[in-house]
């Protein structure tokens, strides 16, 4: 395919989705050890993050839900500053107020995100309505949300404004068949969330969400077409959720339930679609955890001189 | 006799919602980044500001009838710069959008990254007498939810002002338009637009002898207020000494506690009427407030009774402060 990542590319993306797998690891001791408040994790879903950003513009706008770390990474948040943020310090990237829930960046696009679910897709349509009709210029907003959100009436609005206001908007679904810790047959009538918005008008397809050369093919092509023609596009991306849902919460499934998902991880699956040899793949990780260190080690020596001078 | 205001929905007020017209345009000639959003946004500036509609025609924005959805859209075009003025219509239907004003709209300004412009919105609504869900005032919910502006104002010049000084005040105020107030009860100053009011800043409608009541009310409990002093005087012998500073808070939150105290150091006696339930309501913060602070005040509280509001508008009158309450609450003292 034209469109698909050219190898060096392809290895920056793999690199970018092990970084957010190692950030977020270690962030997870911080928290097993009381330094970080009840983050969300997304092992697992890194490839749609890493993949729909990498195919769009670095000025198209990012809206997220509360899983906010891998749509950060993705959209180049610096990684001391938001390192500092989720663990809720004062260097933090919005001065610690805002945590890893409320995150957002704007000088790189990263405009917003929300801990309560469906509140971020109806905003994004408002910000996309912005870009379109108050900016007037060719730039797209993407907003991610999870199957679950479907359920809560704000998706749904947000949904009929997008449409209805012709936004050049993309929706990322990223279904992981999980609400918190509850089931699809609590919440979704129908087999596929791209069933529910048929209703609005929106062009939609579903995706392997664990591709991220999928993603990223698959977002070139829809991305140029929401450009063109200034409406909105649904994308659901199938994908499992590794980690629990949140700290301090429970797993509702089995080691080996997990064991089995944990086959589809599509960090695994890239390095064995890019050939990378066993040392190469390790390089990769060791350059990540040296990153995350220091940025680590950074943010939290700004909290000890604080604490110094005050 | 009961029910001392006309409160008939069928003839709501419309110079309250000409001065916010009035306002509207000159913001919007002025700030190319203030544009209207809300069920029939467009409809409404063709029948109340069609200066609006005439030349500033893609300012204005209709959406679906889904209220918490729009503040949230807001909210995401505030985030490029664009000032927007949400109108959720009755104000009843504010709880429908209670999760995006409380939630997002309070919170966007504070959780953003440092040096961000902060984001102005405004969400406006009316205040009906058209029954148990459309005659409701929830200007008290408001208050209590850091991160928002809560203004009442109760004549045009306020409304005009108020709606001048909140669209170029960076935050979110809730605006209420009193549309139970009759046009009959604004004459002279009232209904001249004289430029910006601040947020926070009371005003004096009355200024009483030294020594006797300090009386706050605002929205309709304003007119009530003055119409009881009016009908007294007309009445009763003048030989009785009734007299009062009568104040008009306008800004709920922020509230002018300056002005408030200024008046209680004079006379020790407050008098609160409000429009809306008692329980748990302005009054009552207010009243908590000066009892803390000034001990010696002595405080009296009217307002409505916590019951849910009847769909025939007279039922709903007989529910607010009498003449003679009023008076005699005065005259308590």
């Amino acid at each position: 395919m034209p469109s698909t990542a050219s190898e060096p590319q392809a290895l920056t993306l793999y690199a970018q989705m092990v970084l957010i797998r190692v950030l977020e690891e270690e962030l997870q001791k911080l928290c097993d050890i009381g330094e970080g408040a009840d983050l969300h994790f997304n092992k697992g879903q890194e490839a749609i993050a890493v993949g729909v950003v990498a195919a769009l513009r670095p000025t198209d706008y990012v809206v997220a839900h509360h899983r906010t770390i891998a749509h950060a990474i993705a959209k180049r948040v610096p990684l001391e500053p938001l390192v500092a943020e989720v663990l809720g310090l004062p260097g933090g990237l919005c001065g610690g107020r805002a945590g890893e829930m409320h995150l957002s960046d704007p000088p790189h696009r990263f405009m917003f995100s929300f801990q309560l679910v469906g509140t971020c897709v109806p905003v994004a349509a408002g910000l996309a309505w912005a870009v379109k009709n108050y900016q007037k210029t060719d730039d797209i907003v993407v907003v991610f949300h999870g199957d679950a959100a479907t359920s809560n009436g704000q998706w749904h609005e947000g949904l009929n404004l997008a449409a209805v206001q012709k936004v050049p908007l993309l929706l990322i679904c990223e279904n992981n068949g999980l609400a918190g810790n509850v089931t699809p047959k609590y919440y979704q009538p129908v087999p596929w969330v791209e069933e529910r918005v048929s209703g609005y008008g929106i062009r939609h397809c579903r995706i392997d969400g664990n591709s991220v050369q999928g993603v990223y093919d698959a977002v070139q092509q829809v991305g140029a077409a929401i450009r063109q023609m200034g409406k909105p596009f649904f994308l659901e991306c199938m994908t499992t959720r590794l980690s629990k849902h949140k700290q301090g919460q429970g797993d509702i499934r089995s080691k080996e339930e997990l064991a089995e998902l944990a086959l589809r991880d599509p960090l695994l699956q890239e390095a064995r679609r890019l050939g990378l040899p066993h040392e190469q793949s390790d390089d990769v990780f060791c350059e990540a955890e040296e990153q995350v260190e220091l940025a680590i080690a950074a943010a939290r020596g700004e909290v000890v001189e604080a604490g110094a001078s005050g | 006799m009961r029910a001392p205001l006309k409160a008939d929905p069928f003839s709501r007020n419309h110079l309250i919602r000409d001065a916010i017209g009035a306002a509207l345009y000159d913001a919007m000639k002025a700030d190319p980044a203030i544009h209207l959003f809300g069920e029939g946004a467009e409809i409404k500036m063709h029948f109340d500001a069609p200066q609006i509609e005439k030349e500033l025609p893609d300012r204005a924005h209709t959406l679906p009838i889904s209220e918490d959805g729009n503040v949230n859209f807001a909210v995401g075009a505030s985030l490029l710069g664009v000032k927007p003025v949400v109108d959720i219509i009755t104000a009843d239907f504010l709880y429908r959008a209670m999760d995006s004003i409380c939630n997002t709209a309070a919170k966007l300004n504070f959780v953003q990254v440092e040096g961000e412009p902060p984001r102005t919105i405004v969400i406006r609504a009316e205040f009906l007498m058209g029954g148990p869900t459309t005659g409701q005032r929830p200007e008290a919910l408001f208050c209590h939810i850091p991160g928002l502006n809560v203004v009442v104002p109760s004549t045009p010049r306020d409304a005009y002002g108020l709606m001048r000084t909140a669209l170029a005040t960076p935050g979110v105020t809730i605006f209420f338009e009193d549309r139970m107030i009759p046009d009959s009860e604004f004459a002279g100053e009232d209904l001249e637009y004289s430029g910006p009011v601040p947020l926070g800043v009371g005003r004096l409608r009355q200024l009483g002898g030294k020594g006797t009541v300090t009386v706050l009310s605002y929205g309709l409990a304003r007119p009530l207020m003055e119409k009881a002093l009016r009908d007294w005087r007309m009445d009763v012998d003048l030989s009785i000494k009734l007299s009062a500073d009568l104040i008009d808070l306008r800004s709920l939150y922020p509230i002018d506690w300056g002005m408030i105290k200024f008046y209680l150091a004079r006379n020790g006696n407050l008098l609160i009427i409000e429009p809306d339930v008692r329980y748990g309501g302005i009054g009552a913060e207010i009243a908590a407030t000066i009892c803390e602070e000034l001990p010696h005040v002595k405080i009296k509280r009217l307002g409505v009774l916590r019951a849910t509001i009847p769909a025939n508008p007279a039922l709903h009158g007989t529910m607010l402060p009498t003449e003679q309450e009023i008076i005699d609450a005065i005259n308590s003292f």
